[in-house]
């Protein structure tokens, strides 16, 4: 059985459209207008034990929400969700000694206190066996290397530091499913990596279930077989991360280091350039005409090296997302027309 | 065994917060020093009060049947419950529209222990103890200068009791406002609203007399229940036991779980429209 199942989930707010400036404000006192706002339009996805997924996104594609709304923190609109058998927004005790929700941006440590406080005052509410949470807690800490750390109040912590301490309370009561929204957001890139590490490590040991949102590529190819992309509250990829290349991207990215400087006047017939810098070109190539290209190239020119490498991962999902938030664009606004188009006949009739 | 130990948990939320506030000493100090200020400015204008009175009258100074030393025993009963609803609740209510505001109250959400008690539990306000003592103090220095009152032991079991329901209705009044700032975003202004009521809460009832007294007395009787909060246990403790304090005094249990079966009610609704901030 899936330890996450979700089918339907949709999540809309009504936002307060407040307008620009004073009277407006005041007019806004008795009229107001509203905006739905979908965060979460209608998710299917179910996720494994052991699985480590990771949710990817713009801002604003709805990967917090749904977050969330397995935390159950929020309810949902409509749809399901059951997460180690429980709804989660039901907010059963026994589900919430069995996950966990780490937010890179939020901290829910006592801000004035040193973190061994707060650890102490989890170890109250989880009611995890003393000796159990002291062997926990030393082993975190130790992966972590923060021992020294623990007498320190949270407010004098770096933003890394502090994070793993987030990272450690949230883990004290060795949860069962982790739910991570950002957890390296902000991080120098050392930093980011140490918690890398750490989160590899401990869910390779523990064999626990992960759902990690991020916006660094790194993390993510870092830590995740499987990527879930989300863009304007829907799941538009579900897969391999190098699977996000071979759907969404038709191009690849050909090098070549001619002999010497003089370099070929007519690159330009075998895909658009992307850069000239004698004696190196960098052209993107049609996947289909790849091997033509190639046997070309090295026929009619005298080179040095060649290589053909995918386009960046980042690259792909930027247009990606450029393209999902057009599509949804569109397709508002050919139901707008629609609307419009009926109201017309409408009048007629 | 896995249903948390909440005796406990609110031992160290007990701990956490006077390891705080022993971090932030200066503050600490300010504190006391301006709840001690208004517990002794309220004393010392009702001393002028029925200084004037005395000057006026023929010796038998009273308000709506109260004389000075049993008003001194209300007015010790008013700093006992303040001090508790401070030391226990009001910052935790204040912080509770900040936690809305924020979307910190996540995870309080996240906990498997009742929200309503991590919340309105988690921040202990120790500098409301030199308050209590001097509440204390005060009930020392009056009893035994009230004329012709000898307590009865049941007096000694009744008055704390009743203190604790009094703190309890107030807790409700309180966490039933300041719920509302789940619901609506943000509302500081229906959580100021209780410092308006309360007010009420502080003067004997008898003085809400007339058409315009009568009303009021009925609606923060039985409908908001502030003024059985201080009036209940102060003439429990002053006055002399008599068959018409018993009604009242019956009622007073009614409030309290009342009050708390509502504010619980509301705070839940609460819960469940809590929409969080945008991370």
């Amino acid at each position: 059985m899936s330890v996450i199942e979700i089918r339907g989930l949709r999540k809309s707010y009504r936002v307060y459209q407040k307008k620009e400036g004073l009277l407006a404000s005041f007019s806004g006192l008795f009229r107001r207008e509203y905006r739905e706002v979908n965060a979460v339009k209608g998710i299917d996805l179910s996720v494994e034990k052991g699985e480590f997924v990771a949710f990817l996104g713009p801002n604003g594609a709805g990967k917090t929400t749904t977050l969330k709304l397995l935390s159950g923190v929020i309810t949902p609109t409509s749809g399901e969700a059951k997460v180690l058998g429980y709804v989660p927004w039901e907010r059963d005790n026994d589900y919430r000694r069995r996950f966990a929700l780490v937010m890179g941006q939020k901290n829910q440590l006592w801000w004035d206190l040193p973190a061994q406080e707060s650890f102490q005052l989890h170890q109250k509410i989880y009611r995890i066996d003393p000796a159990a949470f002291k062997q926990t807690k030393d082993e975190l800490v130790d992966l972590l290397g923060v021992a020294k750390l623990l007498g320190q109040p949270v407010r004098e912590l770096s933003l890394g530091e502090r994070m793993k301490m987030e990272l450690i309370a949230a883990l004290l009561h060795s949860p069962e499913v982790l739910f991570l929204d950002e957890p390296t957001i902000g991080l120098d890139v050392v930093a980011q990596h140490n918690i890398q590490k750490f989160l590899k490590h401990y869910q390779q040991v523990r064999g626990i279930t992960i759902l990690l949102t991020s916006h660094y590529m790194k993390d993510i190819a870092a830590l995740c077989k499987r990527v879930v992309i989300i863009a304007g509250g829907e799941i538009v990829h579900d897969g391999s991360l190098e699977g996000v290349i071979d759907r969404f991207s038709d191009y690849k990215i050909l090098t070549v280091d001619f002999a010497d400087d003089r370099m070929p006047s007519d690159l330009a017939r075998f895909g658009e350039i992307r850069e000239i810098a004698p004696p190196r070109a960098k052209i993107e190539v049609e996947r289909s005409q790849i091997a033509n290209v190639l046997t070309n190239v090295l026929a009619n020119y005298s080179i040095l090296d060649v290589s053909v490498e995918d386009p960046p991962l980042e690259e792909v999902i930027a247009s990606l997302f450029a393209l999902t938030e057009k599509q949804q664009n569109e397709s508002k606004e050919s139901n707008i027309a629609a609307a419009a188009a009926n109201v017309a006949a409408a009048g007629k009739n | 065994m896995h249903r948390p130990n909440y005796l406990a948990v609110f031992w160290m939320f007990a701990r956490n917060s006077l390891i705080r506030d022993m971090t932030f000493r200066t503050n600490y100090i300010i504190d006391v020093i301006f709840g001690l200020c208004w517990a002794l400015m309220n004393l010392g204008f009702y001393t002028l009060v029925y200084r004037l009175m005395y000057a006026d009258g023929d010796g038998a100074a009273d308000i709506a049947g109260w004389s000075q030393y049993e008003f001194f025993v209300f007015i010790a009963t008013t700093i006992l419950v303040n001090s508790f609803v401070e030391g226990f609740f009001m910052a935790n209510a204040e912080e509770l529209s900040e936690l809305t505001r924020t979307g910190g109250l996540d995870f309080a959400l996240l906990k498997p222990i009742d929200t309503q008690f991590l919340v309105s539990l988690q921040r202990i306000n120790w500098s409301a103890i030199p308050k209590l003592l001097l509440a204390l103090a005060l009930l020392a220095y009056s009893i035994p200068r009230i004329e012709g009152l000898t307590l009865h032991p049941i007096q000694f079991i009744l008055y704390p009791l009743y203190i604790v329901m009094g703190t309890l209705i107030l807790y409700s009044v309180m966490i039933g406002l300041a719920a509302t700032s789940i619901w609506l975003g943000r509302n500081q202004s229906l959580y100021d609203f209780w410092f308006y009521i309360t007010n009420f809460s502080r003067y004997p009832m008898e003085i809400y007399e007339g058409s315009f007294g009568s009303p009021l007395r009925f609606v923060f009787t039985y409908l908001i229940p502030i003024l059985v909060v201080i009036n209940v246990p102060a003439a429990t403790l002053a006055k002399p036991l008599s068959d018409t304090n018993w009604p009242l005094a019956g009622f007073a249990v009614v409030a309290t779980v009342g009050s708390l079966a509502i504010s619980r009610w509301i705070f839940q609704r609460a819960l469940m429209s809590y929409r969080s901030a945008s991370s």
